[in-house]
């Protein structure tokens, strides 16, 4: 014959445990879903700012609210589901639509001078500015040497004019 | 005082080179960029378009016809300048192994039938409501027409509204595409 007693405690300890299971259970299923549900609305968002909406002036996928713009972002969505890789989604729009697609053309061809040419013009404009501030500079010190060796001939002038203003005065006088 | 100049005009030089080296690859370059579409020369995917009178039909069980598929919208009026064009067209070539097909697309379905009343529609006419279809044919406007041969490959896209002599060019150089199989008459 056992107690009683210790029979319900173990039975409300059992049944306490199993709460708690199912509760733990609840909020890590909750906290595992919220971020995966996260990065599929961030992986459609990142991807459709990379493709250009085809129906707009200067809008990609993601921000525009055009009806096609947004079917778009509905297969982005649809085969993210699938389990298709960013790669393969942007080649799925190419494939079909061509690299005017994209947001930013690849670098390759003649399209790696679009991304070397604001590079080349940041060094050669560097440069430009660079000798343009030398020259001046060196404009400037030559102008200064010049205007110092010009203070003794005009000290030299203005004692001659006091000399010869004393001289004036002598013969008006 | 030399070296600047020289500096200068060598940077000058460079960059004038890099333009001109620019513009001649586009002129000369890669005649790619020119092609019309990416899918063209493809194989046609295949499709199930529900039509507007409720029945089905499946792009690959009109395989051995050569298939004038065109995007439209009712509320496009380049769209309505070429519908009755599409209409006579249509019934200049339904005896012969070519089948018109009408993709209604970002349009509402009411409008569209309107506009099909008012314009014909003897072809078959369905609805692409998720705009599926336009998208797996990379369509980015309309109206939009594809020219599939007999053997489903995509042989050319016209972008902007068809007239009788566009669509007899097309139609007669999909019906002229042999590749080593016999051609079925369905």
């Amino acid at each position: 014959m056992g107690n009683p007693g210790v029979k319900t405690d173990l039975k409300m300890l059992k049944k306490r445990v199993v709460y708690i299971t199912a509760l733990a259970s609840f909020i890590l299923g909750v906290l595992t879903l919220k971020p995966l549900a996260d990065s599929i609305d961030d992986k459609v968002r990142e991807i459709s700012y990379l493709l250009m909406c085809p129906v707009c002036q200067g809008q990609t996928v993601a921000e525009s609210n055009s009806e096609l713009a947004t079917q778009m972002r509905t297969i982005v969505r649809k085969k993210l589901e699938e389990g298709k890789s960013k790669e393969e989604i942007i080649a799925y729009f190419v494939a079909r639509y061509g690299e005017t697609i994209l947001g930013a053309p690849p670098a390759r061809g003649a399209n790696w001078l679009l991304w070397a040419l604001p590079a080349l013009a940041l060094v050669f404009g560097g440069a430009g500015v660079a000798l343009f501030l030398r020259k001046s500079k060196s404009e400037k010190s030559k102008e200064e040497n010049r205007k110092i060796s010009h203070e003794p001939q005009v000290q030299a002038e203005s004692k001659y004019l006091e000399k010869l203003n004393q001289e004036l005065k002598k013969f008006e006088s | 005082m030399k070296i600047i100049s020289v500096l200068t005009k060598l940077s000058i030089l460079v960059a004038l080179l890099l333009l001109l080296g620019l513009l001649g690859y586009a002129v000369f370059g890669n005649k790619v960029f020119i092609k019309s579409s990416p899918v063209v020369g493809r194989e046609a995917s295949d499709f199930t378009l529900e039509l507007f009178n409720g029945e089905r039909i499946r792009l690959s069980d009109l395989r051995g016809k050569v298939v004038l598929l065109n995007f439209w919208a009712s509320w496009c009026i380049p769209c309505r300048d070429e519908a009755p064009v599409l209409e006579s067209s249509w019934r200049k070539y339904r005896n012969m192994p070519v089948a018109f097909i009408g993709v209604n697309v970002w349009d509402d379905k009411d409008s569209a039938l309107v506009y099909l009343g008012q314009f014909g529609g003897g072809y078959d006419n369905g609805v692409d409501p998720k705009g599926e279809i336009a998208i797996e044919y990379g369509v980015g406007g309309v109206p939009e027409t594809f020219f599939i041969d007999q053997y489903g490959k995509i042989v050319d896209k016209y972008t902007g509204p068809l007239t009788e002599e566009i669509i007899e060019y097309f139609l007669g150089k999909a019906l002229s595409q042999q590749n080593g199989q016999p051609r079925s008459e369905n």
